[in-house]
């Protein structure tokens, strides 16, 4: 055989797809002809030392974005569908973000609160006190509107909510406990991805990661499954370590995430 | 008739191929993406981190693949296999993110040409020092002969599949990989002598 034929066998040969004969024709080749052989021994060093690359896994936001995109696109393919066959509207679905009408007013309500609010910072510190109780109000109102999102039936909407209350600065309670909800009993997956995201804000926050261990156990969709152990690994969660190995134990878990519970289990060990 | 898009992956039995989810995307069952995502994203992640050597144009490609995918679903025909599909796209999407990048360049100068950027401070995603000198010399390769490389060496992709994506010959592949192995080696060894700053 040929250098050239030969060399054209070694991409094949470095991944092992080479079968029995080819393998031969290469071994026989190099051993007559230096030139290859010390050719094909770089190949080989280089091929191996590619190896050593680690895998990164991408930010949490890719997750967030991503859902968020697909379900806007579903929306709209549902109203797209709906088009044929228009329904009488009803008062209340005026009140929606996918309203242009309604987010707009929504928003300029939000902007002449923020105008307000820097006119009185100016006003020194009698304004200051007013600033900062109006910036509560904003952040309440914030919270508000999140909490009536989460509770609608469509699963964008519910979604926006949770991208509103990801917004608020320190969320009370209730917001919080609206999250935990979402995360373990919203009937879609991807609202209970995009909640859990949020939640990565507000790890800090007393109650957030021990909630996030329990939901691992109550835990269905497999993707959740991955993305609380993520979260969890990322926070180097102590407590998350005996809900894991329960977890790997019960045999529940598609192979996929017992792959991960496990990785986890030693990232978080180590 | 839309059960649970999860309910075959909580029991674990017979998980969908790459193929019927992107069937049924295309037939209007578009949450089945979601699916394709999860296993992909970290892959595409690392194909475009490999060629750009920056984490959030990667994430910014990983989401505009998909995008894509959303809006050329129709065209999706199942006759070639799913992962070939999807890097045509990604390839596509990385083309346009060079064209973005450098649009006073024709694209085969861009091709042609070796990356001048040095890591930036948050590409450094590496801590052990040979890691580190392989993705310096995999940096210095030229665009093309990087991509066919990471394609080939991290993506699992069979060289007539490369070709399939390239649409070239397996045998121009081929010789694509041994060129680009053996460039790949020789920068490689500059950078360990030192001899290239």
């Amino acid at each position: 055989m040929t250098c050239e034929r030969t060399q054209e066998k070694f991409a094949d040969y470095l991944t092992g797809d080479l079968d029995e004969t080819g393998r031969g024709e290469v071994q026989k080749h190099i051993l007559d002809c230096t030139a290859c052989r010390e050719d094909l021994e770089d190949l080989t060093v280089v091929w191996a030392k590619l190896g050593v690359l680690p895998e990164e896994q991408p930010g949490s936001a890719v997750r967030g974005r991503f859902y968020a995109m697909l379900e806007d696109y579903k929306d709209r393919l549902e109203a797209d569908r709906k088009l044929a066959q228009p329904s009488r509207p009803r008062w209340t679905d005026w009140f929606t973000f996918r309203r242009p009408a309604f987010a707009a007013s929504f928003s300029a309500f939000l902007l002449l609160l923020g105008i307000g609010a820097g006119w009185l910072l100016t006003e020194g510190r009698q304004g200051g006190a007013r600033y900062a109780s109006l910036s509560r109000e904003v952040q309440d109102m914030r919270q508000q509107v999140a909490l009536s999102l989460l509770s609608k039936p469509s699963a964008s909407d519910r979604i926006q909510g949770v991208s509103y209350s990801a917004e608020v600065e320190n969320p009370n309670d209730t917001t919080l406990a609206a999250l935990f909800k979402a995360v373990d009993t919203d009937p879609n997956p991807n609202v209970r991805l995009a909640a859990v995201d949020a939640l990565y804000l507000f790890r800090d926050r007393p109650g957030v990661r021990e909630s996030l261990v329990k939901s691992l156990s109550v835990q269905s969709y497999p993707l959740v499954q991955v993305a609380l152990i993520d979260f969890l690994v990322e926070v180097r969660e102590a407590r998350a370590v005996d809900a894991l190995k329960k977890l790997i134990e019960a045999g529940e878990l598609t192979p996929e995430v017992k792959a991960r519970a496990e990785q986890g289990l030693k990232q978080i060990t180590v | 008739m839309n059960a649970d898009p999860s309910e075959k992956e909580k029991t674990g039995r017979m998980s969908p191929t790459d193929n019927e989810l992107m069937e049924a995307v295309r037939d209007g069952r578009v949450e089945k993406l979601a699916v394709l995502f999860e296993r992909y994203q970290t892959m595409l992640y690392n194909f475009f981190l490999r060629l750009t050597g920056n984490r959030a144009a990667s994430e910014d490609l990983v989401q505009e693949v998909f995008v894509r995918v959303l809006k050329y679903r129709a065209g999706y025909l199942g006759d070639s296999r799913f992962n070939v599909w999807l890097f045509q796209i990604a390839r596509n999407a990385h083309i346009d993110h060079l064209r973005k990048q450098k649009p006073a360049l024709s694209l085969e100068e861009q091709f042609a040409e070796a990356p001048s950027h040095e890591p930036q401070p948050d590409a450094v995603y590496e801590t052990d020092r040979e890691a580190e000198l392989v993705r310096r010399a995999l940096d210095r390769l030229p665009v093309q002969k990087r991509e066919i490389l990471v394609l080939f060496r991290f993506q699992n992709l069979k060289l007539r599949e490369i070709a399939e994506l390239m649409g070239v010959q397996v045998g121009t592949v081929k010789a694509q990989v041994h060129r680009a192995l053996k460039d790949l080696s020789r920068i490689y060894l500059e950078l360990q002598g030192g001899n290239v700053s």
